[in-house]
């Protein structure tokens, strides 16, 4: 282009650009040093080849903060000129959120991904020792990978990777364009989408991204391994670093759930979205490859599934990314990216890792030291092979179904995923953790190589016992058992689970410490699952509504209940055990929120709890978001949530059609057809929702800028407006000025009403006071939904204690590290 | 036999359970002429026929939403759902609807509308600022 553009920043773009294109040659050269370092090098102490990868890496950690500060700089000056600043963020964003707008982009997703996984590299080569030079080279090789997705470099007319440094005018074709001053046209940028607004979008990213990150680690020493011929020895080293990204990664995904539980409208903890299935992909069978790398370990069973569990790991991840970006899931999810025009260079990262994961395994097959005997059947490390066979299979469904769209894809079909998708996931799922929850319970009992069997058998069947009568109790007091028989089976697993865990955690306290890790995660692992179980299996809608004006008899019967309420305003209305109210607004741009008053009484009409909700619908642009809010209780919590209202005005959020507000002249219309009074003070005028109650008149009254004379004379009426059980005062005044007769409506909002004092009948010592009152359709209202959350906190402290014992088990295995 | 191969075996009969399962379990995409000859919930893709009433009064019914949408093959039915209507209704592009036809409704239990400016904003930016080009 010829043009000359005024006022537009290209300097820290170019720097930002250059430090991309750096950190891509960076990693390049870092990875064929390291390459060269491991085969050239191999036995020599002193490698020049791999003081040359070292520098490469260290160049491409400093490239990539290069990146960060540059993008930072241009999204904290706001130059709207860089489409990521624009798309992103606006002048009002607080710069909390400014830092989060980093990561809103898939750009930003990717350069984060790249940050971690550069710290990571860092940690292996100052701590790696032996293992660097390999394992250097398989990380360096994903850094290059990574890399390519931001690139945005065009090569033989394709262009690579999406560059976050990308020109507004480069990124969209519009006319605005052709004219050179165009940015003093362009004054704000779109803003951040007001549900991402919020404190989780600060740390969920990160801390996924560094769970995804982390699995390079585990996947690095596997490669080595096979690279290396050294097939028993990167086990151990490899072992607290699998922990390190199933506990983070785990953590990320559950930040994920807690944050749609909390403020984004799912109406739950896990939505079965595809998007939240492919996170967790990589976790299941990360976990999986973790037990059957102790077991490795242990006992040297079960060496190829564990390598190939950590692989298929790494590979999933990318795979993950690819449904989560390319947009190949636009007709099922919700929340997954549009394709950015990486589809197949998304293809390419999974293929690389894969064809290389393969290669390897079928290069290296004869030398794999895979055991020939069989393990004995009383022993832990077959119970724990199992297990993870297991995992591994609750993760291929999974896959199976969240791919459905990728079959279509690849074989031209036209499937849909199952109508009924939650139920089917539920049903299938729970029966794999029913077999898993009761592996991590009975496993425990059994000894490496051999165990003595007839003990096995009774002190598994007491538990077994033990837990089946604590789960008859739980189920019966909680209403699972009214549930299909597979969830009332996995509360008793899980319970199992517990417990027997519980057993080993006393042990452990008793000397045998070491152990303690697994039994806290296998003991989070269960109340998870009874967490899980309980809310979501009898979580219970209680904004039941069977009041509408029935479209047909059959719609009726067919989809009964319904689940949205109407509440008006100040109108009490009875939902559940409690009564609730609409009571009020309070709007900071962008959240709009309703306070939802809840009040419970018992029989005697005292109040026994009352609590007011606020939840929020975001506006911005036009476009409107819920968000709700949930009154928590230790053993249950109570969310509310606002599916539709009529009380935002247009004009909030910065809308363009602030014309539609107000117009004086027409607002009689907003009311029904007036009813006329004639009363005295003192008397009462009684409507639809209340009385009023003329209190006295008054003589010296005033009205704003309106000056009287000794000749004019303004009186106003004293009324008190009683309203569904709520006062309000109004003074609606009557003024004669200059001769001519005006009056002063008065209009009481909250109930609903306009009061005009119209005339004065002396004759009777009667004033006339019109009432209007706004018809139903036009009064504020909300239309919410309420749903019960029992015992969801098991599913949150279980949650927080397996992390914990993810993280004694990290601690363990490290130990042992350093004593070997 | 050796005791992995017997769990081997184990193994494939459930994976190959779960691909049937799946398999029997899925729902085809289809038309609403599809959709009139069967009792089974498919799903519909299609868009909606915005010079049509969208009813929906909360005051009336706040679980009552009707809309007609047009197919893929261009056939158009009047859908009801039993929810509130979805915020940005009318500026979705496409709808994927899940549910079955009673009578000559379509009584949809899932509606998954592509709205392309909720989480990325690419798509209608360009009217964006032709907009603002011409309030200023």
């Amino acid at each position: 282009m010829d043009t000359v553009f005024k006022g537009e920043h290209l300097l820290p773009g170019q720097i930002g650009q250059f430090f991309i294109v750096l950190s891509f040659g960076a990693a390049l050269l870092s990875c064929i040093s390291y390459y060269f370092a491991t085969t050239e090098d191999a036995g020599k102490q002193d490698s020049v080849w791999q003081k040359l990868g070292r520098i490469g890496f260290f160049v491409n950690t400093a490239a990539i903060l290069g990146i960060g500060t540059c993008l930072f700089y241009l999204i904290y000056k706001h130059y709207f000129e860089y489409h990521y600043a624009w798309a992103y963020t606006s002048r009002s964003l607080p710069i909390y959120y400014i830092i989060s707008a980093f990561w809103n982009g898939q750009e930003g997703g990717f350069l984060l991904w790249l940050f971690w996984q550069s710290v990571l590299g860092i940690v292996l080569i100052f701590r790696a020792k032996s293992w660097e030079r390999p394992v250097m080279t398989v990380i360096a090789l994903s850094q290059v990978m990574l890399a390519t997705m931001v690139l945005g470099v065009e090569v033989l007319g394709q262009r690579i990777g999406s560059s976050p440094f990308l020109l507004l005018r480069q990124s969209m074709e519009a006319p605005i364009f052709s004219n050179p001053n165009y940015l003093e046209f362009i004054k704000d940028g779109q803003g951040m989408v007001p549900s991402l607004q919020n404190y989780w979008m600060i740390i969920h990213p990160p801390t996924l991204f560094l769970g995804f990150a982390s699995m390079v680690v585990p996947f690095a020493y596997a490669i080595a391994g096979l690279w290396q011929k050294k097939y028993k020895d990167w086990v151990q080293p490899a072992i607290p670093y699998t922990l390190f990204a199933c506990m983070i990664l785990g953590t990320g995904v559950v930040m994920g759930s807690f944050w749609a539980y909390e403020s984004l409208n799912f109406g739950g903890f896990w939505a079965w979205d595809p998007v939240e299935n492919a996170s967790i992909f990589p976790w299941i069978t990360l976990v999986a490859a973790v037990h059957v790398l102790v077991v490795y370990k242990n006992t040297g069973h079960s060496y190829f599934t564990a390598t190939f569990l950590v692989l298929i790991s790494f590979v999933l991840v990318w795979y993950s990314s690819f449904l989560n970006r390319s947009g190949i899931l636009g007709d099922t999810s919700v929340h997954s990216f549009t394709d950015l025009g990486m589809f197949w260079q998304l293809v390419i990262g999974i293929m690389l890792f894969l064809i290389l994961s393969v290669a390897l395994l079928v290069r290296r097959w004869k030398e794999l030291p895979i055991t020939k005997k069989d393990e004995e059947t009383y022993s832990r490390e077959f119970w724990m092979f199992v297990g993870a066979v297991f995992l591994s299979l609750s993760c291929f469904h999974l896959l199976v179904v969240t791919s459905v769209p990728v079959w279509n894809a690849m074989f031209k079909t036209k499937i849909a995923p199952p109508s009924d998708i939650i139920k089917h996931y539920n049903v299938i799922q729970s029966s794999f953790v029913l077999v898993i929850t009761l592996l991590t319970g009975f496993t425990q009992f059994l000894k490496y190589k051999k165990t003595d069997v007839t003990r096995f058998f009774i002190t598994t069947g007491i538990y077994l016992l033990f837990a089946a009568l604590v789960t008859a109790l739980i189920v019966y007091a909680t209403g699972v058992y009214k549930l299909n028989i597979v969830f009332v089976l996995v509360m008793c697993g899980s319970v199992y689970s517990v417990i027997a865990n519980a057993k080993v955690l006393a042990d452990a306290f008793k000397g045998k410490f070491k152990l303690a890790g697994s039994a806290v995660a296998h003991i989070g692992f269960g109340l998870l699952m009874i967490g899980a179980l309980i809310s979501a299996g009898t979580s219970s809608v209680i904004s039941i509504n069977n009041t509408g004006e029935g479209f047909s008899q059959d719609f009726a019967k067919e989809q009964n209940p319904r689940e949205n309420i109407t509440v008006y305003r100040n109108q009490p209305l009875k939902m559940g055990d409690y009564m609730v109210t609409y009571i009020g607004d309070s709007i900071s741009s962008p959240n709009h929120f309703f306070k939802i008053n809840y009040k419970k009484t018992d029989a005697s009409g005292k109040v026994t709890d009352e609590f007011t909700l606020k939840p929020k619908v975001q506006v911005n642009k036009g476009q409107l978001a819920s968000s709700p809010d949930t009154r928590h209780y230790l053993l249950h919590d109570l969310y509310t949530h606002i599916t539709m209202t009529n009380a935002i005005t247009a004009t909030e959020g910065g809308s363009e059609n602030a014309d539609a507000a107000h117009d004086a002249d027409n607002d009689d219309k907003n009311y029904d057809a007036p009813v006329a009074h004639e009363v005295a003070p003192g008397d009462t005028i009684r409507y639809r929702d209340g009385y009023i109650v003329l209190k006295a008149l008054s003589k010296e009254t005033k009205v704003q800028n309106i000056p009287l004379t000794d000749s004019d004379v303004a009186i106003g009426a004293d009324l008190e407006v009683v309203s569904n059980g709520n006062k309000y005062s109004a003074r609606p005044v009557y003024m004669i000025k200059n001769g001519n007769v005006f009056d002063f409506a008065r209009k009481v909002d909250d109930a609903g009403l306009k009061l005009r004092f119209s005339k004065v009948i002396p004759e009777t010592k009667k004033v006339e006071i019109m009432v209007f009152q706004q018809p139903e359709s036009k009064k504020k209202f909300v239309v919410m939904k309420a749903i019960q959350f029992p015992y969801i906190n098991f599913f949150w402290a279980g949650t927080i204690i397996m992390v914990i014992g993810f993280f004694l088990s990290i601690l363990r295995r490290n130990k042992e590290l350093k004593t070997v | 036999m050796k005791k992995s191969s017997i769990f081997g075996l184990i193994v494939i009969a459930i994976a190959i359970a779960v691909i049937i399962s799946v398999y029997s379990n899925s729902s085809t995409y289809g038309s609403f002429g599809d959709a009139s000859k069967t009792n089974s919930e498919l799903h519909i893709v299609g868009h909606l026929n915005k010079s049509k009433e969208l009813f929906y009064d909360a005051t009336k019914d706040a679980n009552y939403f009707s809309f007609y949408m047009k197919d893929n093959k261009g056939e158009e039915r009047k859908v009801i759902f039993t929810g509130t209507k979805p915020e940005d209704f009318e500026r979705s592009e496409q709808l994927v609807l899940t549910g079955a036809m009673v009578g000559n409704e379509f009584h949809a239990s899932k509606i998954l509308m592509k709205c392309p400016s909720k989480y990325t904003q690419d798509k209608i930016e360009v009217t964006e600022v032709k907009a603002k080009q011409a309030s200023i």
